[in-house]
């Protein structure tokens, strides 16, 4: 059970900054994930703390001890790569028994433990198989289970699924979930894909250009983004700007295009210009039969497109005064939401997040 | 940061980089700088001057020299590349019975010996040969094949896959729908190869063109068969610096000077435009060979076999005169083993010495060789890039001139080599260098970098990673580079001419002797031999290679 302090850790390569003094703290035995588009320096400061991207600056401790200055192949960390990174010269055996014969491990234990290891990954029996000789999921199995035989203090993974297909990738990530879970390890997760995040992480920092933008549990970003750019990298949301035209009740009025929105902000200024933040499901399809709940809000418009995919209905609605509002409700066979119709709309103005800054 | 510390991951490719400086600036940059100061350094040996220039430039003769030289060369690489263009487009796009083993033919030439080529072309065309003889004794004419059009046409013959390679590979790397785009936008299929298709591999073909533009310039051993009196740059040098009436240091380190400039230039030239050029498409489906029908095919297949095999008759002259009896230079029509009785009664030495001699440079370009490419490929620096220029270095300088340099440096003070074997060595490994660091560099380049970093993260340090997984993983490159070497090493003339001494003569020598002399069957002897030494490994190693491969994955 160890944790993970990262202080003032710089890094620039050229006149890119790649990683801008960023602090922060994992807890032990937290599953933590580093989230952001390429190029935002999550990967860096994986590489960072696994030893192979240098700090021009700052500090990195594991379990209150120093590793930033120590080489990479004694920092005893495990660490899953996105390519898996698996010895094709060396049996699956041989691959996950390769970091304990490097830590002069007697051959009777690295046996046992590599066996004990590829039981952890569901992956019995298969010691003697060749790389080549597996698929794409079982070869990332074999690198979590080579990751964590050398009973690594912190577990890293670099964007462990990204090779993998659609489906295999919710399989896997539910099995790594599960897996550290059960061993309570302290894990560093690098994703780029936000749903990802969602579902495995303990808690995520958002990244942008080298800074962290948003830290915090996953419902908590997701439905309170501090900034745009969270707002916008995390899931769909429409971005209405507005203008605040007056208080109402405990909030006040917001007029975006030609319709008012009533936010339950108790700050807004009158006059000022804001951005709104509603998710699509945060919108519902009022049918004739349906009341409004006494916190929800009406709105009108006009279906301008709806897209089909599956469990979910898309659509582009259009209120007055032109403004495109994305609506994301649930397949109903019984929905008149079709293109042309008119339909009403509800939300509750406490699920609407308000930024005090212009639309980008 | 407080204090000066090297990262952990930067010790070792900086220990690799030191070591690799030490060498090359002890072997190469210093040998070249006792060239260039030998070029321009007054008799007292202190002031500068450029009275040197002035003199050996003011004779004609060696004007001349300068002039047949890059005349021959760009004739070459002309035609060359003319051969090897169509020739790569056959292959590449036509299926026809025995394509596999006509590549494997084509790529022979670069395993043998230019020079023994070129004394063929003497022993069957030159002035007492024997298809002159016999033309002559049918009272046909026949012109001349000594100078321009003899040392031309056996460039052409043995150096034009260094055209076709890069060139066929150049295809093959195009994917197909870029091909597949032009035609469906309704371009013919041979607008579109015209249009589409030459245009990306130019970068291919111009690299393979400047390998033979250099390689003519530096060449030694084919002017020094077939010149005669016509003056090249390579064979000057060397005459004025070995000398058999009076030597010129200074007027052979002009020259030297003068054939490096060419060459850097050359190269400067190829990597500036190269930079610069990477039409690389995404290669994900190879175009598919195409269906000609009827003449178009014939014509192309008949094409492909007569330049591959016109290639290698000379060397299987040579093979079928040694198994013939000679009396001086005139040949009788019985068959014998004379030759070889005499060649190892005579020379059992030199044999010995040209497999120690390629097997060490083999070795020790290895050695030296392979981590460079690796700190090249794994790491990104200033520093880093100095290396790659001086790694690189070596194959612009002719080996006539790397061998002066090398007499320069250690002829007298501290080290003293001259006379020795060890400078032989030394002389092959700079000279190969820069070929097994191109070799390692381009399987680091397919080898993913994660695999290393797991293995550190797993806790194994850099050097046994590098040890023990990055070696055994290189493994089939570097032992092709080592036979490349290997073979390469065997038949070197043009350092070796300046550098033997009494008991370290090679083959070579014994055949440039033979040449000189009137021993005809003990060249071609000898020549047969540097066949087989240059064939057989690269035959077995074909096997190994092929098998390593596949019991790889």
């Amino acid at each position: 059970m160890t944790d993970i302090r990262i202080s003032n850790v710089s890094r620039s390569f050229g006149s890119v900054v790649a990683v801008d003094n960023i602090s922060l703290e994992i807890k032990a035995g937290e599953f933590f994930t580093l989230l952001g588009p390429s190029g935002c320096g999550k990967t860096t400061l994986l590489r960072m703390i696994a030893g192979f991207a240098e700090l021009d600056g700052g500090q990195i401790s594991i379990g209150g001890k120093r590793i930033d200055t120590l080489a990479p192949h004694r920092r005893n960390i495990g660490m899953v790569f996105q390519n898996y990174a698996i010895f094709p010269t060396l049996t699956v055996a041989g691959n996950v028994g390769y970091g304990l014969k490097a830590r002069k491990v007697a051959s009777a234990d690295i046996a046992k433990r590599v066996g004990e290891a590829l039981a952890l990954v569901r992956l019995q029996g298969y010691g003697e198989r060749w790389p080549h000789q597996l698929s794409g999921g079982q070869l990332q199995r074999v690198a979590i289970a080579r990751a964590l035989v050398i009973r690594p203090e912190v577990l890293l993974l670099d964007e462990p699924l990204s090779n993998l297909d659609a489906r295999l990738r919710v399989d896997m990530r539910g099995e790594i979930r599960d897996l550290q879970q059960r061993l309570k390890i302290t894990t560093v997760y690098v994703t780029h894909d936000q749903e990802e995040a969602l579902a495995v992480s303990q808690r995520i920092a958002v990244m942008q250009t080298g800074q962290i933008e948003q830290l915090g549990a996953p419902r908590e970003i997701y439905r309170r983004p501090v900034s745009l750019f969270a707002a916008q990298f995390l899931g769909m949301t429409n971005l209405l700007p507005g203008i605040v035209e007056g208080r109402q009740g405990g909030g006040a009025r917001v007029r975006v295009g030609a319709v008012d929105l009533v936010i339950a902000d108790a700050a807004a200024r009158q006059g000022e210009a804001v951005t709104l933040c509603l998710r699509p499901e945060a919108l519902r399809i009022l049918a004739a039969s349906d009341a409004l709940l006494t916190e929800e809000v009406r709105l009108e418009g006009t279906v301008r497109h709806a897209e089909f995919i599956g469990a979910l209905i898309r659509l582009d609605v259009e209120l007055a005064g032109g403004t495109l509002l994305k609506v994301a409700v649930l397949d109903d066979p019984h929905s008149r939401a079709t293109p042309g119709s008119r339909i009403v709309l509800a939300y509750d103005p406490a699920r609407l997040t308000i930024f005090r800054a212009a639309c980008p | 940061m407080t204090s000066f510390t090297v990262a952990p991951l930067l010790r070792l490719p900086l220990v690799i980089a030191a070591f690799a400086f030490l060498f090359l600036g002890l072997f190469l940059i210093y040998p070249l700088w006792g060239v260039l100061s030998a070029s321009v350094l007054a008799a007292d040996g202190t002031s500068f001057t450029l009275e040197h220039y002035g003199k050996v430039l003011a004779k004609i003769y060696y004007r001349a020299s300068l002039i047949n030289t890059l005349t021959i060369g760009l004739l070459a690489t002309l035609i060359t590349t003319l051969i090897a263009i169509p020739l790569a487009l056959t292959v590449a796009r036509l299926d026809f019975p025995g394509k596999l083993l006509l590549i494997a033919l084509a790529a022979l030439p670069l395993v043998l010996p230019s020079f023994v080529g070129a004394y063929a072309l003497l022993l069957l065309l030159g002035r007492a040969g024997i298809v002159t003889q016999t033309l002559n004794a049918w009272g046909v004419p026949f012109g001349s094949i000594y100078g321009t059009p003899g040392i031309v046409t056996v460039y052409a013959l043995t150096l034009y896959p260094y055209v076709l390679l890069p060139t066929l590979a150049g295809f093959k790397a195009i994917d197909a729908s870029v091909e597949e785009a032009a035609q469906n936008l309704g371009s013919s299929r041979l607008r579109t190869i015209w249009t589409v298709t030459l245009p990306i591999i130019i970068p291919s073909i111009l690299s393979g063109a400047l390998l033979v533009f250099i390689e003519t310039i530096e060449n030694f051993g084919v002017p020094a068969v077939l010149a005669e009196d016509k003056p090249i740059l390579a064979v000057e040098a060397y005459k004025l610096f070995i000398g058999e009436t009076a030597t010129n240091p200074s007027a052979a380190s002009v020259l030297g000077t003068l054939l490096i400039c060419l060459t850097a230039t050359v190269l400067v030239v190829q990597r500036r435009y190269l930079a610069n050029r990477r039409f690389a498409t995404r290669a994900g489906v190879p175009a598919p060979t195409i269906k000609a029908g009827g003449s178009w095919r014939i014509i192309g297949v008949i094409y492909c076999w007569a330049v591959v095999l016109l290639a290698l008759v000379p060397f299987f002259a040579i093979v079928v005169l040694s198994f013939m009896e000679f009396r001086g230079p005139v040949l009788q029509s019985a068959f014998s083993l004379k030759n070889y009785t005499e060649l190892f009664a005579t020379a059992g030495g030199p044999l010995r010495n040209t497999l120690m001699f390629a097997s060490l440079a083999a070795l020790a370009t290895v050695l030296i060789g392979t981590p460079i490419g690796w700190v090249l490929t794994r790491r990104r620096s200033v520093w880093v890039s100095l290396l790659d220029v001086t790694a690189t270095l070596p194959f612009a300088i002719a080996g006539t001139v790397l061998a002066i340099g090398l007499v320069i440096a250690f002829n007298s003070g501290a080290i003293v080599l001259t006379g020795g074997w060890l400078i032989l060595v030394l002389a092959y490994t700079v000279r190969k260098l820069p070929f097994t660091v191109r070799t390692s560099s381009a399987i680091l380049h397919q080898i993913d970098p994660s695999l290393e970093e797991a293995s550190i993260s797993l806790g194994v340090s850099p050097l046994f990673t590098f040890l023990r997984l990055v070696v055994p993983l290189m493994l089939g490159g570097i032992i092709s580079g080592a036979v490349l070497t290997w073979v390469t090493v065997a038949s070197e003339l043009s350092s070796t001419v300046v550098l033997y001494s009494g008991p370290w003569r090679t083959l070579t020598i014994v055949m440039f002797q033979a040449l000189e002399g009137t021993g005809a069957g003990l060249a071609v002897a000898a020549a047969s031999i540097l066949i087989a030494v240059s064939l057989i490994p690269v035959l077995l190693a074909y096997r190994l290679l092929r098998r390593y491969e596949l019991s790889m994955l």
